[in-house]
């Protein structure tokens, strides 16, 4: 079967999930966007008719103003060599939502950092314990409500370094022009 | 290269005394062993960030650290510069300190890099550790985002000058402040911190254990210490985690 023949067979094969909206972004890359109750279904008709066993990556974003989470599943079949991207949407609260693990062991591993990072769980996922950041004992860091600077300003201390030679520079004219300061504002 | 203004050292003199008073004899013997330990410098490069990237030339034909008597060492407890190249986050810092107490005295802290001044470019960052001598006694700023070998070379001629003078003692205020850099280490590593090293010990034994040796944060310390074990892996472990 020729790669060619392959891609509209992809198109009709997705058409069986309920629901589902897709947008040709290139030659290889297909977003598609679907209702969360049904990924796992597409999950599985990618890979056990379409050659999809690659999972390469899940994102996630927030969207804080909306109350949600998007996660994006990035999936590459060496048959088909067509980039899928599944788009799902959560409600930020509370947060929760099914492990892909069974379909996909490197979920456990993508599942895992999302977690620590912005703080949703993955029901079924084999571990769910602190993965890179063992030191952090505060909210999880990529949510956009966290707010970094607040927290650095909180818990380290400044130390300002200007030199006798950059004072020179400075006089003529040059240096750093945005101190600081005045970016925190 | 330049080395900060801030950094403090409450040093008071050395543990023996007041030079001038002793024989000449011992003076001069005093002054080849600092020229001596100046010309023979073993570096352990705990490469961080991205300054590691200005070593391999500093180190190679082209600049040649080793003309100067500077080679790389593959062991903490053998070298006598641990050179800290470039952004800290708090998990590595934890690293960086095992490392540290591991070196034997007398034992010499370069940080290169802005990050390791105040955090750099990274200073709004959540994981990164901001002012180095915090945690550690630096003797010597090599600031530059990155410093090129130039500056790097420059500044290990100025720590050079500086042994050779006696004036690079920061280690010794490790251990004379223990209390100040165990506290700021608590702040962020939570009061359950502890390294397998008895630095209070290592004190008492170089004769350096002052007033400030000993205070309310080593207490918190000597309350929950546990016997020497080695540190749990965690990274890859299914076991259960203690909250």
């Amino acid at each position: 079967m020729s790669r060619q023949s392959l891609a509209p067979q992809l198109e009709f094969l997705l058409q069986e999930i309920e629901g589902i909206r897709i947008h040709r972004k290139g030659p290889r890359r297909v977003r598609v966007d679907l209702a969360a109750e049904t990924l796992p279904a597409l999950l599985e008709l990618l890979k056990g008719r379409a050659g999809y066993v690659h999972l390469s990556a899940i994102t996630c974003v927030d969207w804080m103003e909306q109350e949600e989470f998007e996660l994006v599943y990035h999936l590459w079949s060496y048959e088909t060599r067509v980039l899928v991207m599944a788009h799902i949407r959560l409600p930020r609260d509370p947060g929760v939502y099914l492990s892909v693990y069974d379909l996909f062991k490197p979920a456990a591993f993508f599942e895992r950092d999302i977690h620590e990072m912005f703080g949703l769980y993955f029901e079924g996922s084999p571990d769910m314990g602190k993965f890179i950041l063992t030191e952090w004992e505060g909210p999880p860091p990529m949510r956009k409500d966290f707010d970094g600077e607040a927290w650095v300003m909180n818990h380290f201390n400044w130390q300002a370094y200007h030199p006798d030679w950059l004072k020179e520079i400075e006089a003529q004219g040059g240096g750093i022009t945005t101190r600081p300061e005045d970016v925190r504002r | 290269m330049s080395d900060l203004k801030q950094i403090s050292i409450h040093a008071e003199g050395d543990a023996g005394g007041d030079p001038k008073s002793e024989g000449l004899f011992t003076r001069v013997f005093d002054e080849l062993k600092a020229f001596c330990r100046s010309r023979s410098l073993f570096m352990l490069h705990y490469c961080t960030g991205c300054g590691a990237i200005e070593l391999p030339p500093a180190m190679t034909s082209r600049f040649d650290m080793e003309r100067l008597g500077i080679q790389p060492m593959v062991t903490p407890r053998q070298a006598d510069i641990l050179l800290v190249t470039g952004y800290v986050s708090i998990k590595t810092l934890k690293r960086i300190i095992l490392t540290y107490e591991q070196m034997g005295g007398p034992k010499y802290v370069i940080g290169i890099c802005s990050c390791t001044v105040n955090g750099g470019m990274y200073w709004q960052s959540y994981a990164t550790a901001k002012v180095l001598n915090e945690y550690l006694p630096v003797d010597l700023y090599i600031a530059g985002c990155m410093p090129r070998p130039e500056a790097v070379i420059t500044g290990m001629r100025q720590l050079m000058e500086n042994i050779r003078t006696g004036k690079a003692d920061s280690w010794k205020d490790y251990y004379r402040r223990y209390d100040h850099y165990l506290g700021n280490q608590q702040q962020l590593f939570g009061e359950r911190w502890q390294t397998p090293t008895d630095v209070i010990g290592e004190a008492d034994h170089y004769g350096l254990a002052g007033p400030e040796t000993i205070g309310p944060h080593t207490a918190l310390l000597q309350q929950h210490q546990v016997p020497l074990q080695p540190l749990e892996m965690r990274l890859g472990s299914r076991q259960e985690r203690k909250p």
